[in-house]
């Protein structure tokens, strides 16, 4: 028995830790969607991009996956306004949310693609000295990599929210989320903002690409699941809500190991599913989301 | 319109839209063809039968699911061609390789059977990658009367068809693959012997059924099983499975595994500081190159898997294979695909009938491989009725970050480790 309450106790602290790994991935799908109206289905594939990145700097030069952070971040921002600029900008505005689900599933295939010529299939693993080492208190596990990753993206969403909070650029973004026309009239230059703000969404998922190569082995197929479960975490947390996508990250990590460590993995995904559509029946516009178009 | 009814619209909007491109992808797919190997210097007019190239024709997949894996075997099949055209061909004829692109669908496996049998009048047909696509096209072969040489359709629907005319070129079927480290657990002293076991395994047709045969035959020598759980394909994080498993603290932990959640099982492992006293994995765990770059080189040692060729085989041919392999492709033996060995093995199955009967037809072929023992890459061979080898698989382990042959004595290099050592961390 106390063999089956360890078990459950150590499930729960994976699906924290692993909660915020997703938190830093869903965070920039969201605010994505908060500026732009834009659901964007090539973040899990910017994901894989980044732990690429952060793989081929650690494998290529020893540099280390989290200290080359900074480093992909600059590269994960520039793309992600490249992006905005040739695939999302020409899309007109009245039928953009529609379209750019196409455009930025196609964007997700490019980038597949891309992936598998420049490295191949095979699976790839970020695998630092301490890629696999865990810290044992009361003889639970933390997992060096997942604690860091929790860490991380505590910092990253705390800088997200000083960036939107306290900046007149943060101003600028919140104020076209709120209404575009009147920021525009206002001297916002909304094309500008939502070019910043693919940027800033696809910058985010630098950090988790990182984290996500020292934790998973991955290749460039592994953005299907990884999409998949992001759109879940992000409706359950209300789109365009940062601090929602973070709950719901908790949530769905949390449930879905208690599940597999208590019962089956069988039925961890089919349970968050449960969670989700109850959430959806009660309060249709997810946990955090606003029923107008409104605040972040 | 509200947020989720958006939502919804959207979510239709991307189903509908990934419906098209599959449709798309899979009407693109269409046959391309290669032919390798052979003569070179065939001069225009027919020549008479007996010196005329023999042709084999093959479908693999070049593209698509399992385009990774066809390219092995398209590998192993045309450097076999081309080994044997050095030595002179099969009775005196050229071998020439005639290599078509499957898709990884098995509607295109059949039509390429059809083709290269009807149009193209091959000699002789090898198999494709996969069970999937060999049960179609050995149905093809089967109606036309052709010996169906396949080195890579070892699931237990492939032998379900009972064809007399299909044989599988590996030691064993697959979900038999496990066995060799049953028979090695059991061969054990009693006191030696673990005396609890938890099961792992992957929801997939080379997986789990691999883990429940190694499962059946502890149970029934009385090893007590304290955990079994099979998990969907897309378990990424095996870490809450990792943690029953070392609460239920097994002896052995019996691992039915691809190869992702194969690397993920030992990580999570590590991280958790559990370390059973013996460990097998069916697959994943077999590869020299990634399965170290995956786990960390520190961690492999005492892990067990099963293979049929590997490098640093003890098969007679073995050397050869990888010298002719390594000049024709580059990169080292480390490097090859088991798939590319099996291939390669196919081959040398004709070379050996021809030897053995002087004949190189397909009555000859089925007729002479149903009868005795055949040496190849993989080992010696011999089938069943409906192309089921009858022989084991290699036991090998990871000694001092090698992989190494450890059981039946007849391969073994090493003695088996055991218990396994601890993680490296």
């Amino acid at each position: 028995m106390t063999g089956s309450v360890h078990a459950l106790i150590q499930g729960v602290v994976l699906g924290i830790l692993t909660g915020g790994v997703y938190a830093l991935m869903a965070s920039g799908q969201t605010l994505i969607f908060g500026i732009m109206k834009v659901v964007n289905l090539a973040q899990g594939a910017l994901v894989i991009l980044a732990a690429y990145l952060s793989y081929t700097l650690f494998t290529s030069f020893g540099l280390d996956p989290l200290l080359t952070i900074p480093l992909t971040t600059v590269i994960m921002f520039g793309l992600g306004v490249v992006i905005q600029l040739v695939f999302l900008r020409p899309l007109k505005r009245e039928d953009s949310a529609q379209l750019s689900l196409l455009v930025t599933f196609a964007v997700a295939l490019l980038l597949e693609g891309f992936m598998s010529v420049v490295w191949k299939t095979t699976y790839r693993s970020t695998n630092t000295d301490y890629a696999n080492s865990s810290w044992t208190f009361w003889g639970i596990q933390f997992t060096v990599v997942r604690v860091v990753a929790f860490v991380l993206s505590l910092v990253a969403l705390g800088l997200l929210f000083l960036l939107l909070n306290r900046t007149k650029f943060g101003r600028a973004v919140r104020a076209t989320v709120q209404n575009p026309m009147s920021a525009e009239l206002l001297g916002v230059e909304s094309k500008r903002v939502a070019a910043l703000g693919f940027g800033l969404g696809a910058a985010t998922a630098a950090a988790a690409g990182s984290v996500y190569g020292l934790l998973y082995p991955f290749n460039s197929g592994s953005h299907y699941d990884l999409i998949s479960e992001l759109l879940s975490i992000v409706v359950l947390g209300g789109l365009g809500s940062v601090g929602g996508a973070v709950i719901a990250a908790l949530i769905v990590s949390t449930s879905s190991a208690v599940v597999a460590t208590v019962f089956s993995p069988t039925w961890s995904s089919f349970t968050f599913f449960v969670i989700l559509i109850l959430v959806l029946l009660v309060r249709p516009q997810g946990l955090f989301g606003t029923v107008e178009r409104g605040a972040l | 319109m509200s947020k989720a009814n958006r939502w919804r619209r959207s979510a239709m909007v991307a189903a509908t839209s990934a419906a098209v491109l599959l449709l798309a992808s899979a009407c693109a797919g269409t046959a391309s063809s290669t032919a390798t190997g052979g003569a070179g210097s065939s001069s225009g007019s027919p020549a008479p039968s007996s010196t005329a190239p023999l042709v084999i024709g093959a479908s693999v997949s070049l593209t698509g699911d399992f385009a990774d894996s066809g390219k092995a075997v398209k590998a192993g099949y045309e450097l076999w061609a081309d080994e044997v055209n050095k030595k002179g061909g099969i009775l005196g004829r050229q071998v020439q390789m005639k290599i078509v692109d499957d898709t990884s669908s098995p509607t295109q496996v059949v039509t390429n059977y059809q083709n290269l049998i009807t149009q193209d009048k091959v000699d002789l047909v090898f198999g494709p990658f996969s069970s999937l696509l060999t049960i179609p096209a050995s149905q093809v072969a089967k109606r036309y009367g052709y010996a169906f040489l396949e080195p890579a359709g070892g699931g237990p629907k492939v032998f379900a068809q009972k064809l007399d005319n299909l044989f599988f070129v590996q030691p064993a079927p697959v979900v038999k693959s496990g066995d060799v480290f049953a028979d090695w657990v059991l061969s054990l002293p009693a006191a030696d012997q673990p005396k609890t076991a938890a099961y792992a395994e992957l929801d997939d047709p080379f997986s789990a059924p691999i883990a429940e045969n190694i499962r059946a035959r502890f149970e029934a020598a009385g090893i007590k099983t304290v955990y079994q759980q099979v998990y969907p394909a897309e378990t990424r994080d095996l870490s809450p499975i990792m943690t029953k498993v070392a609460a239920a603290n097994p002896d052995v932990l019996v691992s039915g595994t691809q190869s992702e959640d194969a690397y993920s099982q030992v990580k999570s492992l590590v991280q958790l500081k559990f370390s059973p006293k013996f460990m097998y994995m069916s697959n994943g765990a077999n590869s020299p190159v990634e399965f170290p770059s995956k786990v960390g080189a520190a961690n492999v040692n005492g892990i067990m898997s099963a293979a049929d060729w590997y490098p640093g085989s003890p098969a007679p041919t073995s050397p050869a294979f990888v010298a002719a392999y390594t000049a024709k492709y580059g990169g080292s033996e480390t490097d090859i695909d088991p798939s590319s060995a099996e291939a390669f093995s196919a081959g040398q199955l004709l070379e050996a009938v021809a030897a053995k009967t002087g004949k190189i037809d397909n009555a000859t072929i089925i007729s002479s491989l149903h009868q005795g023992s055949w040496p190849t890459l993989v080992g010696n061979l011999s089938w069943d009725a409906i192309g089921q080898p009858t022989g084991s698989f290699s036991l090998i382990q990871w000694i001092n970050q090698k992989l190494v042959p450890v059981y039946p004595a007849d391969v073994s290099k090493a003695t088996p480790v055991y218990p396994k050592p601890n993680w490296g961390g």
